[in-house]
């Protein structure tokens, strides 16, 4: 049985706790051990944090690594933003000299980190640990006719340079873990682009951050989908309460429901709607009437 | 040994030794050491006053070791050695210490240390001058012959200049027919002649000319020798088609039932199983392309066999190799085209519409595809706007950071080329930079600003494809006026930089030739060497060495062949006397030499009932690896023993 | 316009400022790309945030190098690039386009030309551990999903808090929140 140890952000337990108990349910049936990281903080939030102190982000982040460290495991996570701060603090603090620097603030909590901790988006859990033949295997419910628009987000493959997953360009994974649950992964002008929240433009800047995301959602409506599909808690929130955002100032009519990864996968596995959280997500799963799905067998 | 008499002689080279390296105490503390008759510092020993004192310091103080110190013996080494032996002194009996590009330069702001290590380095000449001795250069002589790789035009060029001068020229082209590059271009600029006028009759010379043979559809195997002296080994492949009895009627291709896309038109068009790349093809013969053959696949068809009235095919033909002798190498191999499907966001490959400067040329070319029409190739129609786009692959670190040269030309040529075809067409160019440095160029660009083409300096960002009429969308920015701008075209033209060579790495190492962090063959000096190679009686001609233009191709390719024609007009050269030589009595036949030396110059030999090593003198390079590797210490090398090289460093640690 | 563009002062360290500042993290190698930048566009060609907002990524970067430091710094520009990378993936000089806006930030946050609403994340991350609070509805939905209501975070261990609140008082983290929270 294979272990991590889970880092489990803001976002996802304190506002999407749906998104974590699919993450959790998923990881079970496949046999992956979801360790809990006691005293873990923010990530902190590489483009709010990050924009305002670089310094600290990269301690508080060490602090982090230092907890999965002491587990003696390799941390696996569900937004691209805490895997952009603890996967790049964790290639910055292979450097002696800032490692250093950082464990000598660090001391002061009696804490270190040694370095060498690998941190795991669930998307890299999913496609190296378990593969494609063992999703397959598991998949219960063929979610014919589902179309969706894959949102890739930002930060799991940008910088290339350090993600080291490949071209930023014209990513694949998500699509083709849409087509193994039997949906259709749908094109769409522009999917590429970033859904706006990132950099901390959600917080200071929310209206351009929403124009961002009505531009995205208009190309995917324009498409014809029946919901948005990511691998990232906070493009999940951007595009499921900013929607809602959006409806409420009158810019936008019709909302396309959002679901996470492992909430796809769950419902493909026969897990129930209700368990995977699908009903505390702000815009309701309009798709589950469509595909038939009432409950699930497990 | 104490008749040794050394004159050290120490360099100024103006201020660039001098002013870090206090050149007067450096002969001082010289002149104290044990040999030394005399010790002088003066500004520029390479002058002719300064060569002149070391001549007569030679004859007068009857000097029989000499040590200057001044540059890296890279220039100079043959300046000195000269001088000594016009004065009568064996060359190799002069040693240089280099106190510039390895003290003055690198230590320029600690000058009180450099002059210590200037010491050190000229102290260390000394103590090995001691143990040099007299060495003979060898003469071997020239084959009159050379090897002409590569049939595009800087191939032709050097081959057509070596031919005329009178030597036999060996033409080895690795596609069907000879052209190159320029074959596949329509017009070509700044003056706009048609590519194909201007290219076929220098080709027809080619096939033509008594002192040229042709060996295309050929591939060089290996190559061994040096300079005057090289064997190569060239395999023909089976064009299955006997070369010497196929007229070029075209019958076969004709019958040929099999399409394929045709490489020449870069996919835009098809041609035949049994097929010349393009009508004005050197040499006219057809070659099958046994991928795609029926007969070859499932051995049925034959109707090439049939219809051919000379009886020409002949599916059983063999791979053939030829032997050649030539005294030099011109490489002229050019270049390839630059991948724009590595440049993900422009969509090459993926969008119908986006196309390459190359495959313009073949779509605007009379000849080509479309018979000369400009067509987009999603829907067969004359596009009404045209987006041009710069630097693909070029001037950028995450492909190429140097600049390809002949794409902002290119793109002026055809964006020219649509204004004269569609008058109402809209042509904007994408630059960082219009470079248009050659002769004519830049008025050239004047014209084409005046037929209207619009030049947009900003990068393109990236290109959206509308998924209904295939239009594309630009995403770039006005960098001179600030604007974020989306704008649709009908077709967009990548100007797609120049890389090199695939197989580069296979004709470095047949060849043991050098490549500049580009990736090019690499010159023996950027200015003042530009088609010579580090391996002697090796030229570089056209695009291999870097990116050319036809001009510059060619003006290179003639410089190459009249480097090539000093040793061929010679008849003999001179070889280093510095080389290993072997004490037959210690080796014991380990062959650990024989099997680290890079130029297969040494060999076994029976001695007295036992194996023994011994030294090819002719292709020794006195690289001294085998001295080094040598566990019996049998082989010396002259001229670095390891007594002189141990009397060096000691010499060096000595303060 | 007050003072013309004419006759404005360039600090001519800024770029220098700004890459020893962004070395205690990035390898400086990298950040000297900065001096690389040949104003071709792309970056600003492929930013979507530019394409709704008056960010001119290119603008900046030469402003650095032009040491035009009020402009760069205290604008509300420098906070609509929502960090997607995709200018400094497709530069083609390599310039760490994202990570200079993240080390321009931190120069402008010291000098407290942050915006209020961004301190309210600071200042919710320094109190909490976290950058947004849980409130019941959360604990609540979190419970009938079968997880615990407080996450196993600082939000359960207060002795983690503490320590993170310890890192920053002594890093000057804290202080630099507090003292802008006026
Ligand atoms: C789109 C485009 C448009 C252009 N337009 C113009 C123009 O208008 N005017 C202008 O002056 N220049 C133009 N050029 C540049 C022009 O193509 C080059 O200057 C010219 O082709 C260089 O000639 P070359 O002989 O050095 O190389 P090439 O043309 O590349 O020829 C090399 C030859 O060597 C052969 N070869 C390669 N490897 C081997 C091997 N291992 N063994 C044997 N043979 C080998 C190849 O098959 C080929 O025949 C243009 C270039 C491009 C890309
Ligand atoms: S035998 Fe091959 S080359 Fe000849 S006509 Fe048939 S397919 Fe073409
Ligand atoms: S010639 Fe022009 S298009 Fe080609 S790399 Fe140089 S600047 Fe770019
Ligand atoms: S893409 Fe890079 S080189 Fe071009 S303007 Fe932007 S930062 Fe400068
Ligand atoms: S990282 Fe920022 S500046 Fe760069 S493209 Fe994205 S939003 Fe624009």
């Amino acid at each position: 049985m294979k272990k991590y140890a889970f880092f489990l952000g803001c976002i996802m337990p304190l506002r999407y706790p749906g998104i974590e108990a699919a993450t959790r349910l998923v990881m079970n049936e496949f046999q992956i051990d979801l360790l809990e990281m006691n005293g873990a903080t923010c990530c902190p939030a590489p483009g709010v944090l990050g924009s305002f102190d670089l310094e600290n982000w990269l301690v508080i982040g060490a602090r982090n690594l230092s907890i999965a460290e002491q587990l003696g495991l390799d941390i696996t996570l569900t937004c691209n933003g805490c895997y952009a701060s603890l996967q790049e603090a964790s290639v910055i603090l292979n450097d002696k000299e800032r490692r250093g620097r950082v464990n000598a603030l660090l001391e002061k909590v009696k804490r270190s980190y040694g370095g060498g901790t690998q941190v795991k988006h669930v998307v890299e859990v999913l496609d190296k640990d378990v593969g494609s033949e063992t999703l397959k295997n598991h998949i219960t419910r063929q979610l014919k006719g589902l179309r969706v628009a894959a949102h890739y987000g930002c930060h799991y493959l940008k910088p290339t340079k350090i993600r080291a997953h490949g071209s930023s360009e014209r990513p694949v994974f998500l699509d083709d873990l849409v087509s193994l649950v039997g949906a259709e992964s749908v094109p769409y002008k522009d999917k590429n682009i970033c859904c706006g929240a990132g950099g901390g433009v959600r917080s200071g800047e929310p209206l351009v951050a929403l124009d961002f995301t009505l531009e995205k959602v208009q190309n995917m409506t324009a498409a014809g989908v029946d919901c948005i599909v990511t691998p990232c808690v906070f493009c999940h929130l951007q595009f499921d309460l900013g929607q809602t955002e959006l409806r409420d100032k009158g810019r936008l009519k019709e909302r396309v429901p959002v679901l996470y990864i492992t909430q796809l996968l769950g419902l493909a596995m026969g897990l129930s709607p209700e368990k995977l959280g699908l009903y505390d997500n702000s815009v309701p799963p309009a798709y589950l009437e469509r595909l038939g799905i009432t409950g699930g067998n497990k | 040994m104490a008749d040794e008499r050394i004159g050290v002689y120490i360099c100024h080279c103006g201020t660039n030794i001098a002013g870090t390296v206090d050149v007067e105490k450096v002969a001082q503390r010289i002149a104290g050491l044990p040999n030394v008759v005399l010790a002088k510092d003066y500004k520029y020993m390479c002058s002719e006053p300064g060569q002149a004192m070391i001549k007569q310091d030679i004859r007068d103080r009857k000097l029989n070791r000499v040590i200057v110190a001044s540059c890296s013996p890279r220039m100079h080494e043959p300046t000195f050695r000269k001088a000594a032996q016009e004065a009568g002194l064996n060359p190799y009996l002069v040693e240089m210490a280099n106190i510039r590009e390895q003290c003055s330069w690198v230590h320029m702001k600690e000058p009180e240390k450099a002059t210590v290590k200037a010491i050190a380095l000229v102290a260390a000449a000394v103590a090995k001058s001691v143990f040099d001795e007299p060495l003979q250069m060898r003469e071997v002589p020239v084959t009159p012959a050379a090897l002409v790789i590569g049939g595009g035009i800087a191939g032709i060029q050097s081959s057509l200049d070596l031919a005329d001068q009178g030597f036999k020229v060996h033409l080895v082209e690795k596609t069907p027919s000879i052209g190159g590059h320029m074959a596949q271009l329509d017009k070509t600029f700044p003056t706009l002649d048609c590519s194909a006028c201007i290219l076929t009759p220098k080709m027809v010379d080619i096939s033509r000319h008594p002192n040229i043979s042709l060996l295309a559809y050929s591939e060089v195997k290996a190559i061994d020798g040096y300079i005057g002296n090289f064997k190569a080994r060239v395999l023909k492949k089976p064009r299955y088609v006997d070369e010497s009895k196929c007229t070029g009627c075209g019958l076969c291709a004709e019958k040929c039932p099999v399409n394929v896309p045709s490489e020449f038109d870069l996919g835009l068009g098809t041609r035949k199983a049994i097929y010349v790349p393009f009508p004005q093809a050197v040499p006219l013969r057809y070659t099958i392309d046994r991928e795609n053959c029926l007969y070859f696949k499932k051995n049925i068809c034959r109707a090439c066999e049939k219809f051919c009235t000379s009886g020409a095919i002949d599916f059983g033909q063999l791979p053939a190799e030829v032997e050649l002798e030539v005294g030099a190498i011109i490489i002229a191999t050019g270049y390839d085209l630059y991948d724009a499907g590595h440049k993900a966001e422009y969509g090459y490959g993926i969008y119908r519409n986006v196309i390459n400067g190359l495959e313009f040329e073949r779509l605007v070319n009379a000849s080509g595809p479309t018979s000369g029409k400009v067509l987009r190739p999603s829907d067969g129609k004359a596009p009404r706007s045209v987006a041009f786009v710069q630097c693909v692959g070029s001037r950028d670190k995450n492909a190429n950071l140097y600049c390809s040269r002949v794409c902002c030309m290119a793109s002026l040529k055809q964006a020219h080329q649509i204004k004269e075809k569609f008058p109402g067409a809209e042509v904007s160019i994408f630059y960082i930079d219009m470079r248009c440095f050659g002769k004519g160029y830049e008025e050239f660009y004047e014209r084409v600003q005046q037929e209207g083409v619009r030049f947009i300096r900003g990068r393109v960002g990236e290109i959206l494809e509308n998924p209904d009429d295939k239009n594309l969308v630009l995403r770039f920015e006005d960098t001179l006026l600030g604007e974020v701008a989306e704008r649709e075209f009908d077709l967009a033209v990548l100007a797609t930089g120049v890389i090199p060579r695939a197989d580069t790495s296979e004709l470095q190492s047949i060849l043991k030739l050098s490549r500049g962090p580009d990736g090019f063959f690499l010159e023996a000096h950027p200015k003042l060497r530009p088609v010579e190679t580090n391996i002697d009686g090796v030229f570089l001609g056209g695009a291999a060495q870097g990116p050319k233009d036809i001009p510059d191709a060619v003006a290179q390719a003639g410089a190459a062949a009249s480097r090539a024609a000093v040793p061929l007009s010679m008849g003999k050269v001179e070889l280093e006397g510095i080389i290993a030589s072997v004490d037959e009595d210690l080796c014991s036949g380990c062959r650990i030499c024989e099997s680290v030396c890079e130029y297969g110059a040494i060999k076994m030999k029976e001695k007295s009932g036992k194996q023994v090593s011994s030294v090819i003198e002719v292709l020794c390079k006195g690289c001294g690896v085998c001295g080094s590797a040598c566990p019996t210490k049998s082989i010396k090398m002259c001229h670095f023993t390891d007594d002189a090289i141990l009397a060096q460093v000691k010499a060096v640690l000595r303060d | 316009m007050k003072d013309s563009k004419a006759n404005r002062v360039p600090s001519w360290n800024l770029a220098k400022e700004v890459m020893s500042r962004g070395a205690r993290i990035y390898p400086l190698e990298d950040l000297n790309t900065l001096y690389e930048c040949v104003q071709c566009g792309t970056c600003v060609g492929s930013c979507p945030s530019g394409r709704r907002t008056a960010l001119r990524i290119r603008s900046m970067i030469r402003g650095i190098q032009m040491g035009y430091r009020e402009e760069v710094l205290d604008t509300n520009d420098l906070w609509s690039c929502t960090t997607c990378y995709t200018c400094q993936e497709r530069c083609p000089r390599d310039v760490r386009v994202t990570e200079i806006v993240k080390i321009v930030r931190n120069i402008a946050f010291e000098e407290g030309r942050a915006k209020e609403r961004h301190l309210v994340v600071a200042n919710n991350f320094i109190k909490t551990g976290h950058t947004i609070p849980l409130n019941e509805e959360g604990k609540k939905t979190r419970v009938k999903l079968g997880l615990s209501p407080v996450p196993p975070t600082s939000l359960l261990f207060p002795e983690a808090l503490a320590e993170i609140q310890e890192i920053m008082r002594t890093d000057g983290f804290y202080n630099k929140v507090i003292r802008d929270k006026k």
